[in-house]
């Protein structure tokens, strides 16, 4: 059972990755910007695992897992953060959240 | 003996403590007499002091006690110590003598006052201050006692806190005295480098020694410099007058009595560091002159009673620095005490007249005050008669024999002797003019609607015995010495400051007979003019100017000190405050504020962009370190 070569799960990852950073970056619907983090968080999780087979040390799978339980703790609190903006009448367009503007 | 001398010392001290720690526990009254008992106490202390030191051996007479030892620095150290010698006890006597008197009197003068136990702390701790000068084992607790009598006058020239003038007044003597401290700080500086030590015995042993005659003649200066401003005379003068704006008994204790004679004093006290420096002491003798002869004058044209007085004391520590400059020491120690005496009954009776129109100190508006007054202008009587040196008033036996020395001291003496004797003729001329304007004639229309006598009230009764006793001290305190025939005064005083002339009998004789005789044409001139009216006051346009503007001293001070540091400090506001320093840092707030400006414009608000900030950094990091490995 070999499958494919490292390399092809690492490509995948990176271009996982990029999707998930342009969707960060140019999307506007903050529901969209998270899902996008997801996608870039789980290439990530493909990278260490690709590595972990390759050099058949399980530690990255592991890392992966705790990754997993981040991620879906961060997503409660994206999606909380999303519902509160909704119930709030706020426009859901990062754009305009921009109250920050120095 | 050393023991009374510290309590004559620590007395007052003790009594400004209490009463201003007591606050209002204490009442006002009972600040008062606690304040005059202490001053009894020192009075006391010191006549004990005075007669141990007289069972002693005249070369016995001089104790020093260090209390302990209050600066140390390398070798040079300075003790707490107090002398106790003929001179030191002389002056003892006369401070807490005339100063019990004094305070005695405020209890009636001050009555009902706003504050008057922050008054009477002021004039305890004034006494005690006055006694720590004249106590002192060492130049440097002279000093201190010298700033701290200093302090003392200003606190009590703006005593009335909420007369701009006094304020105004209380400032200038100040910073007048200042220069003075300054000055004698300077001439410490060189003793300490010279000798290494401020110590009165190590110092008058070692002053020949302490270098060239250049060194010697600028220590001198500058500790003349420290007499001239303390004493006010010519050129550091102008604030005495100014500091009549202090309740009257003040003027009478520290601007006439004691505080002003300090600077004879210190002459006196230093003689062998003034021997050392014979030109200084021409210098002083010199000075002493000129100030007699101006204040004489400008006193003839002041038109408030208290003026009057405060000139004819320059003028009359003018004969004391004449005296002490041709080294005629007990003379001047002498005309000193007696001075005292009837320059502090002039001040209390004329605070009594005072009193008794509301607060006027304009003679013009005085007049026919004799017939009102009858018991006052007895002792105004008997202060300017002592004032003229009439016989037998105390004047004329402390004044002309230290005239009379002067014609010991070759030529320069004989012309300071005939401006002493010209002094003697405008003395009298101006005390007498003093007296028949305010006493004389009719009662003028304002006295006559404002006189307000006084009662036998508890405080016009303390203000009456006071004046009653100063104006026997000022009628007899003469006769303790009469030279040449009874001279115990010099023989007290000679083992510390030896008379380096002597008159003889027939120069004292012409002497006093010329003094008493123009002193007698002076006060004749004065009724001729201002009792009896036969003359008009001359008028002379010039000299009067001259005189009402007192020499133009105050406009000349003003026109090279006061305008052109004025017109600096303008100058440099506007052309370094202004531009300079408010400019960079005006322009140093700009530029921070353009910058952060500019940086807030990075602070977008967009989430995007800081996400693509982040990522875009680590990215460039990683190419960095990357290129970096290859």
């Amino acid at each position: 059972m070999m499958g494919p070569d490292v390399s092809w799960y690492v490509i995948l990852s990176a271009i996982l990755f990029t999707t998930g950073a342009l969707g960060v970056l140019l999307r506007r619907n903050p529901l969209i910007v998270l899902l996008s983090l997801e996608i870039m968080l789980n290439s990530a999780n493909l990278a260490l695992i690709g590595f972990a087979r390759h050099l058949g040390d399980s530690a990255g799978q592991v890392f992966a897992l705790a990754v997993m339980a981040v991620a879906a703790s961060e997503v409660v609190v994206g999606l909380g953060l999303v519902v509160a903006l909704n119930r709030s009448r706020v426009p859901l367009d990062v754009d305009r959240l921009s109250t920050l503007r120095g | 003996m050393i023991a009374t001398a510290w309590i004559c010392l620590l007395s007052p001290l003790a009594a400004a403590v209490l009463i201003t720690l007591g606050g209002t526990r204490i009442t006002r009254r009972q600040a008062g007499y606690l304040a005059t008992l202490s001053v009894l106490v020192s009075f006391v202390a010191a006549l004990i002091t005075f007669f141990r030191l007289l069972d002693e051996s005249t070369e016995e007479r001089s104790h020093v006690s260090t209390l302990w030892t209050w600066l140390s620095a390398g070798d040079f150290q300075v003790g707490l110590s107090i002398l106790v010698d003929p001179l030191s006890v002389f002056m003892m006597l006369v401070v807490s003598g005339v100063g019990f008197l004094i305070v005695a009197y405020s209890i009636g003068y001050m009555d009902r006052s706003d504050e008057e136990r922050r008054y009477f702390a002021y004039m305890a701790l004034f006494v005690f201050s006055m006694l720590l000068l004249v106590q002192s084992g060492d130049l440097l607790i002279l000093l201190g006692g010298w700033g701290l009598v200093g302090l003392c006058s200003y606190l009590l020239i703006g005593y009335d806190q909420e007369r701009p003038v006094a304020i105004a007044a209380a400032k200038k003597a100040f910073i007048m005295n200042a220069v003075g401290d300054a000055t004698m700080a300077l001439a410490l500086f060189l003793l300490i480098q010279r000798l290494g030590t401020l110590e009165y015995g190590a110092v008058f042993a070692g002053i020949d020694g302490a270098g060239s005659d250049l060194v010697l003649t600028l220590i001198a200066l500058g500790l003349l410099g420290g007499a001239v401003a303390k004493s006010a005379q010519i050129p550091l003068h102008t604030w005495l007058p100014d500091a009549m704006e202090g309740p009257t008994p003040v003027s009478a204790l520290i601007h006439a009595a004691t505080m002003v004679t300090a600077g004879v004093y210190m002459i006196v006290r230093l003689n062998p560091i003034f021997a050392a420096a014979p030109n200084v002491l021409d210098l002083a003798a010199g000075i002493g002159a000129i100030t007699l002869l101006v204040a004489g004058l400008v006193a003839l044209v002041q038109t408030d009673i208290k003026r009057v007085i405060a000139y004819s004391t320059m003028s009359q520590i003018g004969y004391m620095f004449l005296g002490a400059g041709l080294t005629t020491y007990p003379n001047a120690m002498f005309h000193l005490m007696t001075h005292a005496f009837f320059k502090a009954l002039l001040f209390l009776a004329a605070g009594i007249v005072i009193h008794a129109l509301v607060g006027e100190q304009d003679m013009r508006k005085m007049g026919g005050l004799g017939r009102l007054l009858p018991k006052t202008w007895v002792a105004m009587l008997v202060g300017a008669l002592a004032l003229a040196a009439i016989p037998p008033f105390s004047g004329f036996f402390s004044k002309d024999p230290l005239l009379a020395s002067a014609l010991d001291a070759g030529a320069y003496g004989a012309l300071l002797w005939v401006v002493g004797l010209v002094g003697t003729f405008l003395t009298a001329l101006y005390a007498f003019r003093m007296i028949f304007i305010v006493f004389g004639g009719e009662p003028s229309p304002f006295v006559r609607e404002h006189l307000h006598r006084p009662g036998h009230t508890m405080p016009a009764l303390w203000m009456a015995w006071t004046v009653g006793a100063l104006a026997v001290l000022a009628t007899f305190g003469g006769w303790i010495q009469f030279s040449p025939f009874w001279t115990p005064i010099t023989h007290f005083l000679e083992p510390v400051a030896e008379p380096g002339i002597e008159a003889t009998g027939v120069e004292d004789l012409i002497t006093s007979v010329l003094a008493a005789g123009l002193a007698a044409l002076g006060i004749g001139v004065a009724w001729w003019i201002y009792s009896a009216r036969r003359a008009e006051v001359p008028r002379w346009a010039f000299g009067q100017q001259l005189l009402e503007h007192k020499f133009y001293f105050d406009e000349l001070y003003d026109a090279v000190f006061y305008r052109p540091a004025v017109w600096f400090a303008n100058a440099a506001m506007r052309f370094v405050e202004g531009p300079l320093i408010s400019g960079s840092i005006r322009e140093v707030s700009e530029g921070a504020r353009l910058i952060g400006a500019r940086l807030s414009d990075a602070q977008t608000g967009l989430l995007r962009t800081y996400a693509l900030a982040l990522g875009g950094g680590a990215a460039l990091l990683t190419l960095v370190f990357l290129a970096a490995r290859l």
